[in-house]
């Protein structure tokens, strides 16, 4: 393997003073020697000094140290001594010999060096690699997958990186621009600047560099395509919700309408001659169907600030007695005469909560209960905390859920009864709000019959502050 | 007695529609006002005895017309809003209003709320030596004694304390931290559950169902109503 001039160069100062050392050493030994044995062992040391340089020099370097030695040897221990003069010529092949001894010893050593060097550079850069595979794997995203491949390619080459999503790119001076590939075609580019200059200068390290590359690439264009999925079922899903609301909204919004202007026109036509209970009916009815509306619109701004991410919690401590009372008292007039059971256990913890959107839930549920079960049968609120949370229950004594729907309730536009009243939201809206707050909601039928809604809301690790007791 | 004199700030001309025909139905003089500069205007020249104002107005915010008349007038402001804006009516109250009604309201709850604040206004906020009655609660201010259906209940300090602050607002609705401020003193301003704990003991003490509570009525996201009547 031929070293590269620019690597080569960049070494010259410490590998050709060691080479320099080396010899001065081998020739301080052979001195010391010189008086006991005769003149071609002393070749011996300045063997073992080139071995040496070779051992973490460059082939240029040991060459160098191979000439100095011999020119060392004649210089100081070959008469005429400290002359570069040869008395006999059977010197010449002493020289030729061990300059060429040296040679092939010194690039025996490099080149075992080399390899044993190379096979770790790719040992490294195997594990380099695997690492990196495995991080991108485990990555989500596309922004976090360039910044995985970053890092890597990065620290592994030292250089730095620029992940750019356009393959074009105007070309610039001391960087490589290499394509990132996916296997449908170009997904980008890579701008890597090597920190040094030799970073990159081998075309070894290029390949490499071009494995990760390639890796990188893959994993781009997977997290692309897995995005381009979510995308397109994103937007069938966005598209069934808009029909469904434009059906269920125009359904529900016709209806009320249809019976106020019906009411209102009568009262104005024939007002006279109605009897006055005939006459209240009309109005109630004008009084109830804008409720309705009310409440419709309310449930689609609610549904709206959902799933906009626009919803702020406003927790504070709340005794559930008082969010459950004024749930109650909102519905007052729906309850009418109808029984509420309602159970909290005096010692019930305060619940980290936002009262608004808490009663909001408890007011759907009781609703809901009102709406699917006979009037006459109870409706029970029960509520039980554990450490970590407190369950609410509401439950009816109705005809419960149809089997299976269990969950599918909690969906957008969903009815228990295709034909049954409101759009559908109210548990939709339950789900949000319960899980905005990290607790679960979930429907259950009761083997006494009826259907429950049990949801939980946790309690934080905090404590409030402690009340203080007075006598 | 003559009439009472309300101001109308509101900018939706349904809603001035129908507030018209209520309000002069129910002996009240009106006058209205589609914006809040208008509004501003009118209730310097009329001195009226209590006024009803939308939050959303064109030209200014309707915090902006509290803070304004409440320089030179301390005449009743009952506030129209909407449900889900709790944080915009507890500024408005903040601010010096005296009420609020969320749209969409019954005529009724309306013209509660204008005569429990007449009633306020009047000065007839409950005489000290008078005994308060609300249904079957009778409480002997004079004598601290306070009887439910005939029967005494005894309260601790603090629950009297707060019993008496929302008699002192009977049918008005009181802030947390009001209660907070008149019952505990200032620096508690962030110990709102105080209020709600010590409603809960209240509410078992004098209520025949403290989750459905006939009296002491939650306002949530705002605070207290004592029931007016």
């Amino acid at each position: 393997m031929p070293a590269p001039a620019v690597a080569a160069l960049s070494w010259f100062p410490a590998e050709y003073a060691r080479a320099v050392a080396a010899t001065a050493a081998a020739t301080a030994v052979a001195w010391l020697m010189f008086p006991l044995v005769d003149a071609p062992t002393l070749i011996l040391p300045y063997l073992v000094g080139t071995v040496a340089v070779a051992a973490r020099a460059g082939r240029g370097a040991s060459v160098f140290a191979s000439l100095l030695s011999v020119a060392a040897f004649d210089f100081f221990f070959l008469p005429p001594y400290f002359t570069f003069g040869v008395a006999e010529i059977h010197h010449v092949l002493t020289f030729a010999v061990m300059l060429g001894v040296a040679l092939v010893i010194s690039g025996l050593t490099v080149r075992t060096r080399r390899q044993a060097q190379a096979a770790e550079d790719r040992e490294r850069q195997t594990v380099a690699l695997y690492a990196m595979s495995r991080e991108l794997a485990q990555a989500t995203g596309a922004a976090e997958l360039a910044a995985v491949a970053s890092r890597h390619i990065g620290e592994g080459f030292d250089v730095e990186v620029e992940i750019l999503p356009s393959d074009r790119t105007d070309p610039e001076r001391s960087s490589v621009v290499l394509p990132l590939l996916g296997h449908k075609g170009p997904i980008g580019s890579v701008r890597v600047r090597p920190r040094r200059r030799a970073a990159l200068a081998s075309p070894e390290r290029r390949r490499q560099l071009e494995m990760f590359v390639n890796q990188a690439a893959l994993a781009l264009e997977r997290a692309r395509l897995a995005a381009e999925a979510e995308d397109a079922r994103i937007r069938a899903e966005t598209e069934r919700l808009r029909n469904a609301l434009l059906t269920s909204v125009s359904h529900d919004l016709r209806t009320p309408l249809a019976a106020i202007t019906g009411a209102a026109t009568t009262m104005l036509d024939a007002g006279a001659r109605l009897d006055a209970s005939v006459r209240r009916e009309l109005l109630e009815s004008i009084r109830d169907e804008a409720d309705r509306l009310n409440r419709l619109v309310q449930n689609l701004l609610e549904m709206t600030r959902l799933e906009s991410g626009a919803l702020q919690l406003r927790r504070d401590w709340h005794p559930l007695e008082e969010v459950v009372g004024a749930a109650l008292g909102r519905l007052a007039a729906r309850i009418g005469r109808r029984q509420v059971v309602v159970t909290i256990p005096p010692e019930l913890p305060l619940v980290p909560i936002d009262d608004v959107l808490v009663e909001q839930v408890l007011l759907n549920l009781v609703e809901n209960a009102l709406k699917y079960s006979a009037e006459g049968r109870p409706i029970r609120i029960l509520a039980t905390a554990t450490d970590a949370q407190v369950t609410v229950e509401v439950a009816d004594a109705g005809t419960g859920l149809p089997q299976g729907h269990e969950e599918l309730v909690f969906e957008k536009f969903t009815r228990a009864a295709a034909d049954g009243p409101g759009a559908g939201l109210g548990l939709a809206i339950c789900r949000g709000i319960v899980e905005a707050h990290g607790g679960h909601i979930w429907a259950q039928n009761l083997p006494e019959g009826g259907a429950a809604f049990l949801f939980t809301l946790p309690l934080a690790d905090g404590a409030p502050a402690s009340v203080p007791a007075d006598a | 007695m003559p009439e009472p004199v309300v101001v109308l700030i509101e900018d939706e001309p349904q809603i001035r529609r129908f507030l018209r025909a209520t309000l002069t139905g129910e002996g009240y003089r009106l006058f209205e006002a589609p914006t809040a500069g208008a509004g501003v205007i009118e209730i310097g020249s009329r001195q009226p005895d209590a006024v009803v104002l939308d939050l959303v107005l064109p030209d200014m915010d309707g915090l902006e017309v509290i803070r304004r008349v409440r320089q030179w007038s301390g005449v009743p402001i009952i506030v129209l809003s909407a449900r889900g804006q709790e944080r915009d009516k507890v500024c408005a109250l903040d601010a010096g209003a005296d009420d609020y009604v969320s749209k969409p309201f019954s005529s009724g709850e309306l013209l509660a709320r204008l005569r429990v604040a007449l009633r306020h206004a009047a000065g007839a906020s409950q005489p000290e030596n008078a005994v308060f009655k609300l249904g079957g609660l009778h409480v002997d201010l004079l004598r601290r004694n306070v009887m439910l259906d005939g029967r005494e209940v005894r309260l601790t300090p603090t629950e009297y304390k707060l019993l008496t602050t929302l008699i002192r607002y009977a049918g008005r609705v009181v802030t947390h931290q009001q209660l907070l401020r008149e019952v505990w003193g200032p620096n508690h301003d962030s110990m709102a559950h105080y209020v709600r704990v010590y409603m809960g003991h209240l509410r078992h003490k004098i209520e025949a169902e403290p989750a459905r509570p006939r009296y002491l009525l939650t306002e949530p996201g705002v605070g207290y109503r004592l029931a007016d009547g």
